[in-house]
């Protein structure tokens, strides 16, 4: 079990991903919304210390629809299943822009400013996905990894974090797990990474997935 | 059009209430600002929103700055004379804390001209029920991020009709369709925060 956490420069923080999570999409936003952007980039990033756990276990795919990942069975359905050909081992996964960001942006929601609290929502996600970004980056290994899956996407069904968050210690990097599959801190990630000599990554088929309202649709 | 219409469409806050009250000082009564030129102003952003031509930033920056100039405007209305259109009752259902959505809906009705009372996240079915009661409200609006809480609004939907309340129900969410929403008895579904206001204007029949 590998555990981690780090900050980042406000400069470090991917600007257009920001503008997709406050969906953008492919547009760019008109300069004061930007400047908007920048400057709560400059208030919180400073505040957040993000944080990522992770571990590898055996995995193999069962159906095409489940699969058995550190020994539990997991159902994330065929969208997810299909990429997961030659899948030996999984990486799992818990990410969080942390306690110190929901609190930053629970400061900032007290003033009252919807525009501020809407523009923190969507730094405080790209600031969960980086999480992710860094355990990929960080991993050294000659297997392919996937693309990163997560319940609640693709049609897996969400109630599955549970399972997931089973096979980690209780609250890792802080986060708890409610009864409804609701992470706190608000900001957290889960999920796995499939992982296989014989495996192929392949790009997210958005186009095959019904969920049109997902916030990282991407075209293609 | 005017500067205030432009204020508001533009979401200029301060513009906007400088603008509101030259407007006033020019003889302009509170429902005439109101009618010419604050509602068309969000109407139109409203309508830019779904041609896809602005994005939600605008639409939350246009509900403030009408927030902004209806603060100035609502002590001068006199007696009898309203700026609301009806009674929202709105909130996150029990279990679930998201609330960028449904502030975002609470503010595009308030800014079209409704009252609304934001319940917050994580409420009850009982306190939706009291809330309501307590305002007179004419719709209650539920919003869930989940797929694990949405569930919970039918609880809602069935608490309030077996209290007796006469008030309409909408819901709106990410997981959320048409088909469940009508599949739970709610009177009104949305998939976005300006179609909210249609399908709330609708359910009051304005």
């Amino acid at each position: 079990m590998i555990q981690k956490s780090f900050q980042i420069t406000p400069e470090e923080l991917p600007e257009k991903e920001v503008w997709f999570a406050m969906g953008y999409r492919d547009s760019v936003p008109e300069a004061r919304i930007r400047d908007y952007v920048l400057g709560l980039r400059d208030r919180l990033v400073p505040q957040a210390t993000l944080r990522y756990m992770y571990q590898v276990v055996e995995a193999e795919k069962l159906s095409p629809r489940s699969v058995r990942m550190g020994g539990e069975t997991f159902t994330p359905e065929g969208i997810i299943c299909s990429y997961l050909e030659g899948m030996t081992h999984a990486l799992l996964f818990v990410g969080t822009a942390g306690w110190e960001y929901d609190r930053a942006k629970e400061a900032l929601k007290s003033e009252g400013d919807i525009v501020s609290d809407f523009i923190a929502d969507a730094i405080g996600t790209v600031l969960a996905e980086m999480t992710v970004a860094r355990i990929e980056s960080d991993y050294d290994d000659l297997r392919t990894l996937s693309m990163p899956y997560s319940p609640g996407y693709c049609n897996w069904d969400i109630r599955e974090q549970h399972i997931l968050f089973s096979l980690f210690p209780e609250h890792p990097c802080g986060i708890v797990l409610s009864d409804t599959s609701l992470m706190a801190p608000e900001k957290s990630v889960s999920g796995f990474f499939a992982m296989g000599k014989d495996l192929q990554r392949q790009p997210y088929h958005c186009q095959i997935c019904k969920n049109t309202k997902c916030y990282k649709r991407r075209k293609g | 059009m005017d500067n205030l219409y432009n204020a508001i469409f533009k979401g200029l806050a301060p513009v906007a209430k400088t603008s509101v009250q030259e407007a006033l000082d020019s003889g302009k009564t509170p429902q005439e600002i109101i009618d010419d030129s604050m509602i068309p102003a969000m109407e139109a952003i409203g309508r830019e929103f779904e041609a896809g031509r602005v994005f939600v930033p605008n639409l939350l920056l246009s509900a403030r700055a009408m927030k902004g100039a209806l603060d100035i405007l609502k002590p001068l209305m006199m007696a009898g004379q309203t700026t609301t259109l009806g009674t929202v009752v709105i909130g996150t259902v029990k279990g679930d804390l998201h609330d960028i959505g449904k502030n975002l809906v609470a503010s595009m009705l308030e800014g079209r001209g409704f009252k609304v009372i934001n319940l917050g996240t994580d409420v009850s079915k009982e306190r939706f029920i009291e809330a309501a009661k307590e305002n007179e409200a004419d719709i209650i609006c539920l919003s869930a991020l989940l797929t694990t809480t949405m569930d919970y609004m039918k609880d809602i939907v069935d608490a309030v009709r077996e209290s007796g309340l006469n008030v309409k129900i909408m819901v709106g969410g990410a997981p959320l369709t048409s088909d469940f929403a009508s599949g739970i008895g709610a009177d009104g579904y949305s998939s976005n925060a300006n179609e909210a206001v249609a399908v709330a204007k609708q359910l009051v029949a304005v």
